[in-house]
């Protein structure tokens, strides 16, 4: 995409802005997916662009435009586990709370065949979190921190028990 | 930059190739939404243009006082910017080469060649305007206007020199950007100045 398309949807341009949407819409997509699951993704996507168009002011081109994106993206879907969440669900305010995955849940659903996909909607949304951004997207446990307000070692000890968690999922499904 | 990471290299322990998980992830498709999400974005951006450039009146003493003050201040960044050049080169060719060919770079990079011709004719029709007016001016004012020019100059070709051998730099590229700028926005004032008659 070109350089010029950011700086004309800068100065408003809302062509120049759907031909910035073309370029990063599936990654964007895909990033909600992962983190929100597929009955949120689309939504997500939306309102990632909205947030983008109302933000691009901000923009100054100190990473490049995608990175940008890429973290505001991963804000807005945070954003919206926060304005969601309730007590059980809080976000990491508890590092043991991979832990306590509801034994209902799992008891129903190992015997089910299952991607990575329907493995990761089985975790709190915590730990599948850092699990997209650190296996997936390539975060640093440090960048996770500073993302969910959280301790780079709350971070790693997520990721520890949601891979954990996942393994025993998925090897269900062989 | 993360969209440049590969899987396994952040700073937790790597996932081994034959773990269930390594394989999962690599496996996980790209999927496109069922519908055209762009319909619902579009109905829901506010129109917005971009704002507006607040018009100072500056005195003259003012507008030499802040060129100087740009062309020091621009003068050590582009010195120190080119110290780091080396290291940066090197982080930056990293990511790029992980990622992005280099000359798709998006987004937060402006080439230093961007606008070039439009700077160029907008610089142009202003120094024209400026030498046809020059007269109006009080020869004090006018070598006033063309040392800070001339400054802001030195300043621009050190930041291209610079960027000769740092291109992706960003800060560099945003250094010539906000000095081609400025050099702009004195020569509207000078003109402006001029066509006032010096007042």
């Amino acid at each position: 995409m070109p350089v010029d398309d950011v700086v004309l949807a800068t100065q408003g341009d809302a062509a120049a802005f759907e031909r910035v949407y073309r370029a990063h819409m599936q990654r964007i997509f895909n990033l909600a997916r992962r983190m929100a699951g597929p009955d949120a993704a689309d939504e997500l996507t939306q309102d990632v662009f909205v947030r983008a168009w109302q933000k691009l002011a901000l923009f100054r081109g100190e990473s490049s435009f995608a990175t940008w994106l890429h973290r505001l993206a991963v804000n807005v879907i945070i954003e919206r586990f926060r304005t969601l969440g309730t007590a059980r669900e809080r976000f990491l305010a508890d590092s043991e709370a991979v832990l306590d995955i509801a034994p209902a849940a799992r008891t129903k659903h190992l015997d089910l065949s299952m991607d990575l996909q329907a493995a990761i909607e089985q975790l709190p949304h915590g730990a599948r979190t850092v699990f997209v951004l650190h296996d997936v997207e390539g975060y640093k446990h440090e960048e996770i921190g500073d993302i969910l307000g959280v301790s780079a070692g709350t971070s790693k000890s997520q990721l520890h028990r949601a891979r954990q968690m996942l393994r025993v999922l998925l090897r269900k499904e062989l | 930059m993360t969209e440049q990471r590969r899987f396994g290299e952040s700073d937790h322990e790597p996932l081994a190739g034959d773990d269930i998980l390594s394989q999962a992830i690599g496996q996980w498709r790209e999927e496109t939404p069922a519908t055209d999400l762009w319909p619902g974005v579009a109905s829901r951006l506010e129109a917005r243009t971009a704002p507006r450039r607040q018009q100072f009146s500056f005195t003259l003493p003012q507008l030499a006082m802040a060129a100087s003050l740009l062309i020091s201040v621009a003068s050590g960044v582009t010195w120190l910017a080119a110290r780091q050049a080396p290291a940066q080169v090197e982080a930056q060719s990293t990511v790029i080469a992980q990622g992005e060919a280099a000359g798709e770079i998006e987004g937060g990079i402006v080439n230093a060649n961007f606008a070039d011709a439009q700077f160029n004719a907008a610089v142009t029709d202003l120094e024209q305007i400026l030498r046809d007016e020059r007269d109006r001016l009080d020869p004090r004012t006018v070598l006033i206007i063309e040392r800070n020019l001339k400054a802001i100059d030195v300043a621009i070709q050190e930041a291209r020199m610079a960027l000769n051998d740092d291109p992706a730099n960003a800060y560099l590229n945003s250094h010539l950007a906000d000095a081609r700028r400025r050099k702009l926005d004195l020569l509207r004032h000078a003109t402006e100045l001029a066509s006032a008659g010096g007042n």
